[in-house]
């Protein structure tokens, strides 16, 4: 059962959503290196960013790689907006306290969401949603090519931006050093925002470019929140590139698996491995993150 | 958070004993004039759109009842439908059952998850309260010896067998007979139970199970599944699954050319779902699907549709097809009764015998299990952007498109 071409199969499928992973699982460990809270409520942004998209589709007919250039913005001052509100009033409560807050906002967004378009599942369609083409004897959807590009590229850029802008070295010394940062007069609570609007944006940018190929419905965002976990703990928490590596091994692992194994056992792989590497490697494979 | 919990139970606890306290005068007063029934729907949540279609087929039915001199047995007594919400929470279903039985509802309707159904029979049971499931599919349900569970709807088991059995006697009448078949459906209890029966029928019917993939409902991406279920070289595809997964899975099929002569739902939330018909119109085309259905050569059923039409502005679903007949059932034996007593409703609901409905079958009667004996699944298949009944053969409106082109590419 195991032949070449459902090896191959696999591996293509498995990179194209491994990028993907990788955006969400980036926004996810960019907030938790700065701001050393895990948000729960990371998959219900990229819920609202999709909703977002569908309307801009629906309403105004806006491409929905398109309308990157409005809702990445926008999700990036929602996100400054949540922290500001939620999360920064917080930041002296206990750990558990905060985690329980990020919950409590995940669960109220997708709530919110259910009030305000029902429990629908809604589907953008645009006209190369069937677009693709074989490589050898494997199948690439269009679509899915272009959101595993499109958030490489991405998670590229904030590389970039982290490592050459006097912002992006801000977040990472706030990252490695807070307390030394501020020593330096860096303004904290704004860089704090900031990347917290980062991780938003990101998440955003993810929910636009899977919009295509999935479907839009108020719990869609766990789909990718639960894999965005295994990813950043696989690639190290708070390690941005990890965070982009680790989430092709988790895509990869996802389809080989669902190649390899009976039924949904392919779950099963992701997770094993998870708790492997919580288990020797607890500081991820490619290192505890500090910002890198 | 054993204190959250806590807290949330005595809250629930008070908020029900104020609502049965605020509503024992009004039992008092509307006897004879109202009858109370009580629904227990997930209608926030997840399955929250699924739960309205229900209510809306309640509601619709309820209503119809009261405009023509409600139930005419009990001096014209109106319906009244008390609200209860599940969240599919096993716990919440309890409590919200127990709640509607000490504002005196004389039958529950509900609860969509087989889990939650489970657990609230007990409380049915032991307040001799009749429970009407809705959409509930699981087998296990009805077992027991139990005497107030009452089921219109086919179960997980009648699902199967009878949709395999529709598409056999289609696929031999049409020279195409099905040999080898494949199965993908979600694992958790709906999806696994359907995998079973397709599994266990095999040798009854005299198919090969040549794949069976469970999977998570959660998973973004199915190419890997389908090509190992192309590899396998199977004549039909079977999907059991909810609507999102549904969707991605006919998609990927689609477009690895998946070379089955049919993809077949299962009790499947899209395949024949006119919203994810209308959305996808040239994916659907040509989608069967054996599910829950009303029976298109019925007038009344037409006027029904109607009906609905007019009120809510959408058709009518399988959902609310099934919610509508579950309460002219209880109508039915509410009048044989000529009591809201619930022990009395309860011997008129086994001595059903109903004709006049709206569904895919012979009267409605139960076994002393509390099954619908005669309950059938449709096989339904998409043309033309609607989904038609292709078979039994008696309830037909069209001719099915068999094989499929399509699926070859």
């Amino acid at each position: 059962m195991f032949s070449l071409d459902l090896l191959l199969q696999a591996v293509v499928s498995g990179v194209l959503l491994g990028g993907v992973y990788g955006l969400v699982a980036s926004g996810l460990s960019l907030i938790f290196g700065v701001l050393r809270i895990i948000n729960f409520a990371h998959g219900a942004v990229m819920m609202l960013a999709m909703y977002a998209t569908y309307w801009l589709f629906a309403l105004l007919h806006v491409d929905p790689y398109l309308s990157i250039v409005v809702t990445g913005p926008a999700f990036f001052l929602l996100g400054m907006l949540i922290q500001r509100v939620v999360i920064e009033p917080n930041r002296f409560a206990a750990e558990h306290n905060q985690l329980l807050l990020t919950l409590g906002l995940a669960l109220f967004l997708e709530n919110l969401a259910l009030v305000l378009w029902q429990g629908d599942f809604r589907t953008v369609r645009p006209a190369y949603a069937n677009a693709s083409f074989t490589l050898g004897e494997a199948l690439v959807e269009v679509p899915r090519l272009v959101a595993c590009a499109g958030a490489v590229v991405m998670a590229l850029a904030l590389f970039g931006f982290l490592r050459l802008t006097d912002v992006g070295k801000a977040i990472r010394a706030l990252a490695e050093e807070p307390e030394g940062a501020m020593l330096m007069g860096i303004d904290v609570g704004r860089i704090r925002a900031v990347a917290f609007g980062i991780g938003a944006g990101c998440v955003a940018v993810a929910g636009a470019l899977v919009t295509p190929f999935f479907y839009v419905a108020p719990d869609v965002g766990e789909s990718f929140n639960i894999m965005a976990f295994v990813v950043v703990v696989l690639g190290g928490m708070g390690n941005f590139v990890g965070a982009l590596l680790g989430g092709f091994i988790v895509g990869l692992a996802e389809s080989l698996g669902a190649t390899a194994l009976p039924g949904s056992l392919k779950q099963l792989v992701v997770f094993a491995l998870f708790v492997l590497v919580l288990l020797f490697r607890p500081a991820g494979l490619f290192g505890g993150g500090r910002g890198r | 958070m054993p204190r959250a919990r806590v807290s949330r139970r005595v809250f629930l606890g008070t908020v029900g004993a104020a609502a049965a306290l605020g509503a024992l005068p009004g039992v008092g007063r509307a006897q004879g004039k109202e009858v109370r029934l009580g629904y227990i729907l997930p209608v926030t949540g997840p399955l929250a759109f699924e739960a309205q279609l229900s209510l809306n087929g309640l509601q619709l039915a309820v209503d119809e009842i009261n405009g023509v001199g409600g139930v005419k047995a009990l001096g014209g007594a109106k319906l009244t439908l008390l609200p209860g919400d599940t969240q599919q929470k096993v716990e919440l279903g309890n409590s919200e059952a127990a709640r509607l039985i000490d504002q005196g509802v004389c039958a529950l309707i509900g609860p969509f998850s087989s889990l939650v159904a489970y657990s609230v029979r007990q409380v049915t049971e032991k307040n001799k309260t009749p429970f009407m499931l809705l959409a509930a599919v699981a087998d296990n349900l009805t077992e027991g010896g139990l005497r107030y569970v009452f089921r219109v709807q086919p179960n997980g088991k009648s699902m199967a067998t009878l949709t395999m059995n529709n598409m056999f006697e289609m696929a031999r009448a049409a020279s195409a007979p099905v040999k080898r078949v494949a199965m993908m459906h979600e694992d958790g209890n709906f999806g696994t139970t359907m995998g079973n029966h397709v599994e266990a029928f095999a040798g009854k019917l005299g198919y090969a199970l040549v794949q069976r993939i469970p999977y998570s409902l959660k998973s973004p991406d199915f190419t890997a599944e389908l090509s190992k279920v192309k590899a396998a070289k199977p004549d039909l595809l079977v999907i059991s699954g909810y609507y999102g997964d549904s969707k991605i899975i006919a998609e990927t099929a689609a477009k690895l050319r998946i070379g089955v002569n049919a993809l077949v739902g299962l009790a499947n939330a899209a395949y024949s779902n006119p919203k994810f018909i209308a959305d996808n119109r040239e994916l659907t085309d040509n989608l069967f699907d054996g599910n829950y259905w009303h029976n298109p050569q019925s007038p009344r059923a037409r006027a029904v549709f109607a009906a609905y039409e007019k009120r809510f502005g959408s058709t009518l679903t399988s959902h609310g097809v099934q919610a509508y007949t579950v309460i002219y059932v209880l109508k039915d034996a509410l009048e044989r009764a000529a009591s809201a007593d619930r022990d009395k409703l309860r011997d008129a609901l086994a001595r059903t015998d109903l004709a006049d409905h709206i569904l895919p079958q012979d009267a409605i009667k139960f076994d002393d299990t509390g099954e619908n004996v005669n309950a059938t699944p449709a096989l339904l298949q998409v043309q033309n952007g609607k989904a038609v009944v292709v078979g039994p053969a008696r309830f037909a409106e069209a001719k099915p498109v068999f094989p499929v082109p399509k699926w070859h590419g």
